[in-house]
Parts: structure tokens; C-alpha cells; sequence
């Protein structure tokens, strides 16, 4: 039976790599091309990108970062898009791993009740929270704040994020602790020098999804910012689109400025977060 | 000293849950091998959990050396643990999975270095101290995990089944590698299997469990000689003891067990302890290895027979199983040397010296005790 398949294989192989080949190489076109596409776009003006959308820069307009950047207060919008997001993506990853281990170790009452309660507050569409979201942080004077969006993020993160994480930690065995505890360690530190180091790969996982994810989001962002100040890079950009004249150019310099911690993020994580994709880690 | 010592030690889940250990009673003596023996469910592994302080204790007292530790978490009861699953920790090296217990407990830099290299030298690991666990074999997993108790030096070793994930070879070298290490540190172990060839091997003493009750404790072989009910005669020995139901007749001097397939003389028991048997129903044993088909090879010794048809024959190279039913749904096994001259579906009489037969109340299934028996030369 192995001898027939040896035999066989060369041609099939050749066909069904080729194959895959071809669906990766297309898929590759389908996404990187509206990518590359506003990568040239960023680096020409919105009076040469009017006069023909594909054309290639003729001249590099390497200023228009400088002019996103100082000029139009994008260094404003992405600092508080980095407060807002590194300190959301921060607290999610330890709230939602301390809440996720506890929820897959330890039997107590309720365990399973608040487990299905995050669960299912995952099916909902966040965005019918968002009205009652902006009268809570209008009581509580979070509103039109950075702290108050964080807040909001975090909330919008942290079901998903402990659901993963729940399914992850649930497969470490329960020896591990057992033998940790009887090296002599206590629950904190089980959880910092055993949970934590083996649940990485799941936690990178999370945590590139997380930072995607609220990098980008933008419709709680405009409806809880109102001052410019505060802007964060998606409603920044947003503000670029005037009612009777889109400064197109501007856009995507902004939109590659507001790319490039997504793609450091990514790169940093991107080994992990395979590797807890491909499970199995435990061993 | 580190004598451990249960008192009527239980473990029920929930105040009406399943009573899973029932008020167990166990001295381990000083530098003891005790191994707590049992089919799967039985209670051993929570018994030795308790023992651990991984399980609570509901009720009953727990002593390590002097110490009552009911209330002592597991970490401060001076005992390390090795697991079926090995549980070494994956993302450290074998060093640092040596070294994890003693950094918590603050030893000098120097000393935990020492108890590695000294533990890695005598288990063979010196060449794996800077290897992840996953890059290592079954066999040297579980050396890591003695290791990793080893180098804590606690007065009380527990095994959890520790060989049950190794393959057959492996098990017996790392079996006499525990033996060895046991010999060594002179340490109290305790030491939890299903599997009685270790616990006979290996055992000072062994405990055999059933339903979370102990069911007997004693060296290995007076178990294995003298069970104390059906259970463990059935547990102890491979394949397990044969029984079959007789009824207890006086005749003369000595009595009579019969029933439509077995006679045999009852030699071991007094006849004012049969006295009370007469005409009632007992349990008769004869081990596999005691029966014989010749009877010639029980020489002048007197001797029981028992009649029944041939279901299988069962070759297995240095001898031969022969199954033979006996009365409906009675199956008897004759462990036989290699060849063994009948077919399948003959009526055979198998023959067994009266010394060896064994007597068990039909109701209770406990051993009905009588003399010893005169040739296992104890």
C-alpha cells in the first residue's frame, strides 16, 4: 500500500502543490493589491492620485508623512490611539488570563454560570451596548475621555479573550499544578511561572487579535470622542473626508501611519501566534 | 522519622456525594516500600492524594512523623510526588525542572547545583540537564520526574502510578531503578498501581484495595498466600484464583468439600472449625499453577480433582493455559506446562494437592483461616 502511494505520488503532488501554489499566489494579488495600491497613493498628492487613481508617483512626496504627521496632528491621534489601545490590549491580556485561568482550575460555585454569561455575551453585536455605553460614561464623567474609551475597550475584549484563553488553559493538565504545589508554590506564583509561560502562545494569539482589532475600531471611538485632541487614528483619518472635498492623499498617508504598529505587533508576535493556532503546545 | 500514619482516613465528595476512601487504617513504618494496590477506582489514588494534601481530607486523621498535616498544605508536608504523567513543567529545561522545588524553598545557589548534578549523575541525565521535556523519551521523562523528587530529599516519596505510560522493557528497568533508589535513601515511599507484578516486586508491604476500603495489608507473598477474602485471591495472580462453590461434608476424621464437578479433602482446617460448616456452601480456591492434569505429578500427596469440558487451550510458549468449564458459567484456568495432550470440548479431570486449596465463606467471601500451607516454606 506505501509502495503504491510512493509510486504514485510524484504527478498528484506536482498538481496539488501547484494548485496551491496558484490559490496562495491569487489570494496574495487579491490582498496585498489595495494594500500596494494605497502605499503609492500615500506618497502622492490628491491632485496627481485625481488625475489618474493607478498611475505610478511619478515623484516619491515622502513629505506628506512629515505633513500627516506634524501638520495635520497625526502624531496626536496616534499617541492616543497607543495609550488607548496599549493600555486596553495590557489589562484585557492580564484580566482576561487571571479571569480564564481561574475559571479552568478552580471549581467554585457560579464557575460555570459567569462562564456562560461572557460566553454568550459574545454573540451579541457590541454595538447595540453602544447608547447605553455613552450614558454610562456621560454619568460617570468618562465621557470624551481617553481613560473612558480604554474603558470601553477593555469591556468590548475581555469576553472573547477569556473564552480563547479558558479553552487554552483548560487543556493544561492538571498534574502540572499538583506537582507545582507540591514543589512548594502558591496559587499567584502557579499562575505566573507555570500558566503564563506555557499559555504564550495562546496569549500572543489573543493579544495580536486584541490589538488589531481596537487599533482599527472606529465606531465607538467617534461616538465617545468628541474633541479633536482626542481623537484616535481611525476618527482622525475619518476627519480627513470633508463633506464636499476628501483629501485623498492625506487618507492614505494616514492609513499607512496608523498600519505600521500593526504590522510590529504582528511580526513581534506572528511565531507565537502560529504556534498557539497549531495548538497542541502542551506536551 | 517519618512513620506515616492513616486513622480511619475518608474522602467523600459533598456531604451526599459517593464516599470514595472509607475509613482507611494504614501504618507505614519508617523507610518503608508500601504499595497501595487496587483496580482503578478503588480509592488508592485519592488515598494518596489526601497523603499529599492535593485532595481535602473529610474526615479521619493524617499523620507524617510526629505531625498530625490534615491542615498542612501540601507544600510544607516534606514529601514529593511523582506523577503518571510525569508533569514535568514544559517550558523549563531538565535542569531547571530539578531545581524548581528547592529555589522556592530558598537553598543556596551552590547547594541546588549540587543536588542536580549529584540526582542527574545517578539517574544518567547529566547529558539532558539542558534538554526541554519535550525532547525527551518516555523512560528519561520519568528518570526527570524522579529526579525532581529526588533532589528535594522529603521524608516521604508517593508514586502515583509512575510506570503506567511506559512500554513493557522500560517499566522493568524503571521499576528496579526505583527499587535501587528506595535501597539507597532508605526514604518512606508509597507507592500507588493497578498492576500487581510491580506491587509484588516491589512492595515491603502492600495494601489491597476495593471500593475504598482496605481490603487486606501484608508482605507481598503472605497476600498473595494467605488473601484474606475472594477479592484479593482474584486480585493477586495472573491468571486470577479459580472458585467454585462446593458444600462442606463431614467424612471421618476429615472433611469433604464436593460439589457436581470438584471433591477435595479439606487438610488445613480443624475439624471443630469445619464443624460449624458442615452441609453449608462454601467458595473453594485452587490457584492456576496448582492444578495439574497428570495426577502422577502430585506424586503420593493427597489430592483434589475437579472435572470439567475444555473451552480453549491457550499456548503461550513457556506453558499453557487450558480453560475448562466446569459447571455453567464456572470457568477454571490450569496454567500447564508447554504441551498440554487434549482437544476442545473434552471432558478432563484436573488434579490439585489438598494442601493447596483454599476456603472462603460462600456469603462474605472472607478466608475461612486454617494452617498454613506446608509447601511455600515459610
Amino acid at each position: 500500500m506505501a509502495a503504491m502511494l510512493a509510486e504514485r505520488a510524484p504527478l498528484p503532488r506536482f498538481f496539488s502543490r501547484g494548485a496551491l501554489a496558484l490559490v496562495l499566489g491569487l489570494y496574495t494579488i487579491y490582498t496585498l493589491g489595495p494594500f500596494l495600491w494605497l502605499a503609492t497613493m500615500s506618497v502622492r498628492t490628491t491632485a496627481e492620485i485625481s488625475a489618474d487613481h493607478y498611475a505610478w508617483p511619478k515623484v516619491f512626496h515622502w513629505e506628506q508623512f512629515r505633513i500627516a504627521w506634524v501638520d495635520s496632528d497625526f502624531a496626536t491621534y496616534f499617541w492616543n490611539s497607543t495609550i488607548v489601545v496599549v493600555g486596553a490590549v495590557a489589562v484585557v491580556t492580564l484580566l482576561g488570563a487571571a479571569a480564564a485561568h481561574a475559571l479552568a482550575r478552580y471549581r467554585f460555585r457560579g464557575n460555570r454560570l459567569v462562564y456562560g454569561i461572557l460566553f454568550s455575551s459574545i454573540i451579541f453585536p457590541p454595538q447595540i451596548t453602544l447608547i447605553s455605553l455613552y450614558q454610562i460614561l456621560v454619568d460617570y464623567n468618562l465621557y470624551n475621555s481617553l481613560l473612558g474609551l480604554t474603558l470601553v475597550y477593555v469591556s468590548l475584549q475581555l469576553p472573547l479573550t477569556i473564552y480563547l484563553l479558558e479553552g487554552f488553559f483548560a487543556r493544561i493538565p492538571q498534574d502540572l499544578f499538583d506537582a507545582a504545589k507540591i514543589d512548594g508554590y502558591g496559587d499567584l506564583e502557579i499562575f505566573r511561572r507555570i500558566v503564563l509561560p506555557i499559555g504564550m502562545p495562546a496569549i500572543a494569539t489573543t493579544l495580536i487579535l486584541n490589538f488589531i482589532q481596537l487599533w482599527n475600531e472606529f465606531l465607538f471611538a467617534v461616538v465617545l470622542i468628541t474633541d479633536p485632541d482626542k481623537r484616535t487614528l481611525p476618527v482622525g483619518i475619518r476627519a480627513f473626508m470633508g463633506d464636499h472635498f476628501q483629501d485623498i492623499g492625506m487618507i492614505a498617508t494616514g492609513v499607512m501611519i496608523s498600519v505600521i504598529p500593526v504590522i510590529i505587533v504582528y511580526v513581534f508576535f506572528s511565531e507565537k501566534l502560529i504556534r498557539g493556532m497549531t495548538a497542541g503546545a502542551i506536551k | 522519622m517519618a512513620v506515616v500514619t492513616l486513622d480511619k482516613l475518608s474522602k467523600q465528595y459533598g456531604p451526599t456525594g459517593p464516599v470514595v476512601v472509607d475509613k482507611v487504617d494504614l501504618h507505614i513504618g519508617d523507610g518503608e516500600f508500601m504499595v497501595l494496590l487496587g483496580p482503578s477506582g478503588c480509592g488508592k489514588s485519592t488515598t494518596l492524594r489526601m497523603i499529599a494534601g492535593l485532595e481535602e481530607i473529610s474526615s479521619g486523621k493524617l499523620s507524617i512523623g510526629d505531625r498530625v498535616v490534615n491542615q498542612v498544605p501540601a507544600k510544607d508536608r516534606d514529601i514529593a510526588m511523582v506523577f503518571q504523567s510525569y508533569a514535568l513543567y514544559p517550558h523549563m529545561s531538565v535542569a531547571d525542572n530539578l531545581a524548581f522545588g528547592l529555589r522556592r524553598r530558598n537553598f543556596a545557589a551552590a547547594e541546588i547545583e549540587r543536588r542536580v548534578q549529584d540526582a542527574a549523575n545517578i539517574l544518567g541525565l547529566t547529558p539532558l540537564l539542558t534538554r526541554k521535556p519535550s525532547a525527551l523519551s518516555g523512560g528519561q521523562r520519568q528518570r526527570v520526574a524522579l529526579g525532581r523528587a529526588m533532589v528535594r530529599e522529603p521524608m516521604v516519596f508517593l508514586f502515583d502510578e509512575p510506570l503506567s505510560n511506559l512500554d513493557a522493557a522500560l517499566r522493568v528497568n524503571t521499576r528496579s531503578e526505583i527499587i535501587k533508589q528506595h535501597k539507597r535513601l532508605g526514604s518512606t515511599m508509597i507507592y500507588v498501581t493497578h498492576d500487581q507484578v510491580e506491587a509484588m516486586t516491589m512492595g515491603t508491604r502492600i495494601c489491597v484495595m476495593n471500593a475504598g476500603r482496605v481490603a487486606q495489608i501484608g508482605a507481598p507473598l503472605d497476600v498473595y498466600w494467605e488473601p484474606a477474602d475472594t477479592f484479593v485471591a482474584r486480585f493477586l495472580g495472573s491468571p486470577p484464583m479459580n472458585l467454585a462453590t462446593a458444600v462442606v461434608a463431614s467424612a471421618n476424621e476429615s472433611s469433604v468439600a464436593r460439589s457436581q464437578s470438584l471433591e477435595t479433602a479439606l487438610t488445613r482446617w480443624s475439624p471443630q472449625l469445619l464443624g460449624k460448616l458442615v452441609d453449608q456452601k462454601v467458595t473453594i480456591g485452587v490457584r492456576a499453577e496448582d492444578l495439574h492434569i497428570n495426577k502422577a505429578a502430585l506424586g503420593s500427596e493427597p489430592a483434589g480433582h475437579v472435572r470439567g469440558r475444555t473451552i480453549a487451550v491457550e499456548p503461550l510458549g513457556a506453558e499453557t493455559l487450558l480453560l475448562v468449564e466446569i459447571e455453567p458459567d464456572v470457568e477454571w484456568t490450569a496454567r500447564l506446562p508447554r504441551h498440554v495432550p487434549v482437544a476442545i470440548d473434552e471432558t478432563v479431570d484436573l488434579y490439585f494437592p489438598v494442601n493447596a486449596v483454599f476456603v472462603f465463606d460462600a456469603t462474605t467471601g472472607r478466608a475461612v483461616i486454617g494452617e498454613k500451607r506446608r509447601d511455600i516454606g515459610q
